[in-house]
């Protein structure tokens, strides 16, 4: 007879229970969330109509009453929110189709270049935080602060037109903007070819500017662990200073972060506005933007509620990888 | 219906945007300097033609097939009666032509329609098609196409811009409503010739009811009254008539288009045509380096210069039929009597505001009404220069004593006014002039700054003094004064029996001749007894490659007028 793996069933529960208590948790948030959102949107003074200066008092009220902006505030609330249940995000005023649809179109492309830029300005800080932790204030570390910080502190607007500038219009390295050639009809390789091309300018813009804060803290967070007892018992043992640091303390050092990790989730899809606009990278940002400036109710709904839906999931992603990480937390829920 | 830039508003309001913090400070530094300095060579109005056409850029060159044009915001939505944003009217032109079109004048022109007629009591249209007409697949463009098209805008459903009941075409309200099942005013008397009847006569009529053609064939597949459903469908798939043919649209990139074969003057020399996303950040180094071969620029010296460095830009300067205001809410005691009205005239210093915002590029507004239409003339319109001095004369004429702390008082009321602006441009250098003009006469000014959706609801709820906004482009001078008849005018509250009558004797003709006068008129009626303090007018710059000839574009047409004449030159 084979014995049960007692310790694994038990860990494997314990982390289903909190998985699921936390999932149950989000509902209420979810709710009150949608409320908060549609109310904040309804109440902003000015509606889709009012922008139009163009229009008759009468056609003004003629459309108000085909848009349903002319009955009561809970009574549009409720509407919005059955459609939303039955998985209808409600049809953009601006734009005319679907707001699914609508997002369909551009946040993958803000996905896209956010999570290359994500992927490169983690592993730059993580490389950079962990050798200037290693150094604590050496020629390295003081040069690598300077730098960072110099990148941190360009404007957005002004270091994405100084790269254009460079590379796209002196050099004429890369193209200026967009996501492929004007009329190319490329697929496969030949696309890939091109839309890499065009994510050079904005991904190195992106990651010059995030890389900066991300490596403080890696370092920070670094630093602090070294000075705990536990690697000074590990060094005393005698390990080498690439295990005491790459198995010791890096692991260590990385809990706080994962919490950072978890609040990335919204910003992949939510757009990079100003990077974007200034590249001409067809993403989400703007589109943001436009329908709060419109009064574009359902897309302004579905695109908040989106990035509510995956705020919280993303806590709850931090929550899971941190008590996976860390056995204390775990216990303590 | 405004044409072009509609939306011309919108690429201002972004940029403030943007570099709202920038240009705050630029602002500020050139307010304070008391002379401002021009450039020497102001470009004149019309086209600079490219110095040095050799210096068009290589990828320009490898396009031998294709022109692209910079677009800031289309949405997608591609019916000319259909779309939100003024970018995708101008989609929609190139796909779409009108039945009658404008000159560069704002005159109407033939499009589709070979002619018209107007009956001696302006209420009888009669329209004629031209000859073997196609849409671009080769179907019939009858009369029946225009009727359905119209049909379409008395749609109860129908939520579109186009106020078609403006037109008052009879019988259009009874459709609407349901007491009908057609429009007794729209007949076709043979598939060459359509006749409207209308219960009154507009000199705006002929622009709503000539504007472009849908196929019914196409756009009125199983139509009723009501069911516009499956017409929405077809707003990413449109079928039209115009110089060229929607082939694909790449959500934020670009629309692509191929010449009509079809096009009732001739198939457009260039065969491709595309749409390219651009944005004011960037439009420049996209001119610059080939990628585009014509877009709209800021009017500002500085830009003028980096195109006119570039060698091979053919610049074009036109001015805007739009004009900018700041609206008196008269229902304020304050403010309903006349003379505090011109005195709050007298008392800015528009001449520096307009110089400050445009730097030579736009001129103070004098007229309701754009000095390229046929209906500007100033003389004997009193054109309010900067006075100070009679502007505290006529406080003192109407009762307003300064106070303690230099504010006039009244009854005990303070004369403090709330000015609502919305972030742009224009009003960033607004607020800090009008501010110390204001003081220096008595009068507290109090800026709200909001956004434009705000302005307008917080002007429709009558909370406000004073509200800067701009107008949209304006076709007939009716449309720019339409806002002053007393129906109109429910939230800022003017009313004047002298400026209805003459707005009404304006709009019951159509001879331009006869118009002419009445206008001249109603502006020297609209300058006594004011509504607005007028603001500006402002001109608009774009540039075209040397490599493509043809370029013409004016405030009526924008640049698609010019497409049937586009040529790449080899």
């Amino acid at each position: 007879m084979r014995l049960p793996d007692l310790s694994g069933s038990f860990n494997e529960k314990v982390m289903r229970n909190f998985i699921l208590r936390r999932l149950l948790q989000t509902i209420p948030m979810l709710f009150l969330a949608s409320l908060l959102i549609f109310m904040l949107f309804a109440k902003t003074p000015g509606d889709f109509i009012d922008g139009n200066i163009t229009l008759t008092a009468q056609r003004a009220a003629e459309l108000k009453a085909l848009y349903g902006l002319d009955q009561p505030l809970l009574s549009r609330y409720l509407h919005w929110l059955g459609n939303l249940l039955r998985g209808d995000l409600g049809f953009s005023l601006q734009y005319q189709i679907p707001v699914s649809q609508l997002l369909n179109q551009y946040i993958w492309n803000s996905f896209l270049l956010a999570t290359i830029a994500m992927v490169l300005y983690w592993g730059i800080a993580l490389a950079v935080g962990i050798v200037s932790a290693m150094k604590p204030y050496s020629l390295f570390d003081h040069v690598v602060s300077i730098v960072i910080f110099a990148a941190m502190s360009f404007p957005t607007f002004f270091l994405c037109l100084l790269l254009i500038k460079w590379f796209a219009v002196d050099l004429h390295w890369l193209p200026v903007g967009g996501m492929t050639n004007t009329g190319s009809d490329a697929t496969g390789w030949a696309w890939v070819a091109q839309v890499a091309a065009h994510l050079v300018l904005p991904v190195v813009a992106l990651v010059m500017l995030q890389a900066g804060s991300l490596t403080r803290y890696f370092r920070a967070s670094m630093l602090d662990v070294v000075r705990m007892d536990f690697i000074r018992t590990a060094r005393a043992k005698g390990l080498r200073e690439r295990t005491v640091i790459l198995k010791h303390a890096l692991r260590n050092a990385l809990l706080p972060i994962i919490t950072l990790l978890g609040f990335e989730l919204p910003g992949l899809f939510s757009g990079a506005l100003i990077t974007e606009k200034v590249f001409n990278w067809p993403g989400a940002g703007h589109i943001h933007i436009d329908s709060l400036a419109a009064r574009d109710y359902p897309v302004l709904m579905g695109f908040t509620l989106f990035l509510a839906v995956l705020t919280i999931l993303g806590n709850l992603i931090a929550d899971v990888l941190y008590a996976w990480a860390d056995p204390r937390i775990r216990v303590r829920s | 219906m405004a044409t072009l830039l509609r939306s011309a508003f919108a690429p201002a309001v972004q940029r403030a945007r943007r570099t709202a913090s920038f240009r705050i400070a630029l602002l500020a530094s050139a307010v304070m300097l008391s002379s401002f300095a021009f450039a020497d060579d102001v470009l004149k109005e019309g086209i600079t033609p490219a110095t040095d056409a050799s210096q068009v850029p290589a990828a320009a060159k490898l396009r031998t097939d294709t022109v692209i044009a910079g677009i800031s915001e289309p949405q997608g939505i591609f019916n000319p009666y259909f779309f939100v944003n003024g970018w995708d009217e101008n989609v929609t032109n190139v796909i779409f032509a009108r039945l009658i079109d404008w000159d560069s004048q704002g005159k109407l022109v033939p499009g589709l329609a070979e002619s018209w007629t107007v009956s001696p009591d302006g209420k009888t249209y009669t329209i004629k098609l031209r000859h073997d007409m196609k849409f671009s697949d080769g179907s019939p463009l009858t009369a029946e196409d225009v009727a359905f098209t119209l049909t379409v805008l008395y749609d109860p459903k129908y939520d579109g811009d186009t106020d078609i009941t403006l037109a008052h075409i009879t019988g259009g309200d009874d459709y609407k409503q349901g007491k009908a099942d057609s429009i007794s005013g729209l007949k076709v008397i043979d598939p060459l010739t359509l006749q409207v009847t209308t219960t009154q006569p507009g000199a705006t009529t002929l622009q709503k009811i000539g504007g472009p053609v849908l196929s019914k064939a196409y756009y009125g597949k199983g139509y009723t009254r009501g069911n516009l459903d499956y017409l929405r469908t077809l707003h990413g798939k449109p079928l039209g008539n115009g110089p060229y043919v929607y082939d694909k649209y790449i959500p934020g990139q670009e629309i692509r288009f191929h010449a009509n074969a079809n096009y009732y003057r001739g198939v457009p020399p260039t065969p491709r045509f595309i749409y390219r996303v651009t944005n004011p950040s960037t439009n420049f180094q996209l001119f610059q380096t080939g990628d585009t071969d014509y877009d709209a620029f800021t009017s500002r010296p500085d830009d003028i210069e980096q195109l006119k460095m570039l060698g091979f830009a053919n610049i074009n300067l036109y001015g805007s039929s739009d004009y900018s205001k700041i609206e008196f809410n008269v229902r304020r005691p304050a403010l309903q009597d006349v003379k505090v009205r011109q005195a709050l005239i007298y008392g800015l210093d528009r001449q520096k505001l307009i110089d400050v915002v445009y730097q030579g590029y736009g001129s103070v507004a004098i007229e309701p009404i754009a000095p390229i239409s046929w209906a500007y003339n100033t003389d004997g319109v009193n054109p309010y220069k900067f006075d100070p001095a009679q502007a505290n004369k006529l406080l003192d004429e109407a009762g307003w004593k300064a106070g303690s702390d230099g504010i006039r008082v009244k009854d005990g009321k303070r004369l403090e006014l709330t000015l609502l602006v919305s972030k742009k441009v224009l009003n960033d250098a607004l607020i800090p002039i009008a501010k110390e003009n204001y003081q220096k006469i008595g009068v507290l000014l109090k800026p709200q700054v909001v956004d434009f959706n705000a302005l307008m609801s917080q002007r429709k709820a009558g909370n406000y003094d004073l509200a800067s906004f701009s107008t949209s482009t304006l076709n007939d001078p009716h449309d720019g004064v339409w806002d002053y008849y007393s129906t109109e005018s429910t939230e800022s509250g003017y009313k004047n029996p002298e400026v209805d009558k003459l707005i009404n004797e304006g709009n019951a003709t159509l001879d331009i001749e006869k118009r002419k006068p009445i206008y001249h008129e109603l502006y020297k009626v609209l300058a006594n007894d004011p509504p607005v303090i007028l603001l500006g007018n402002r001109k608009i710059l774009s540039a075209s490659s040397a490599r493509v000839t043809g370029f013409k574009p004016d405030i009526y047409n924008g640049l698609t007028g010019s497409l049937p004449d586009v040529k790449i030159v080899k």
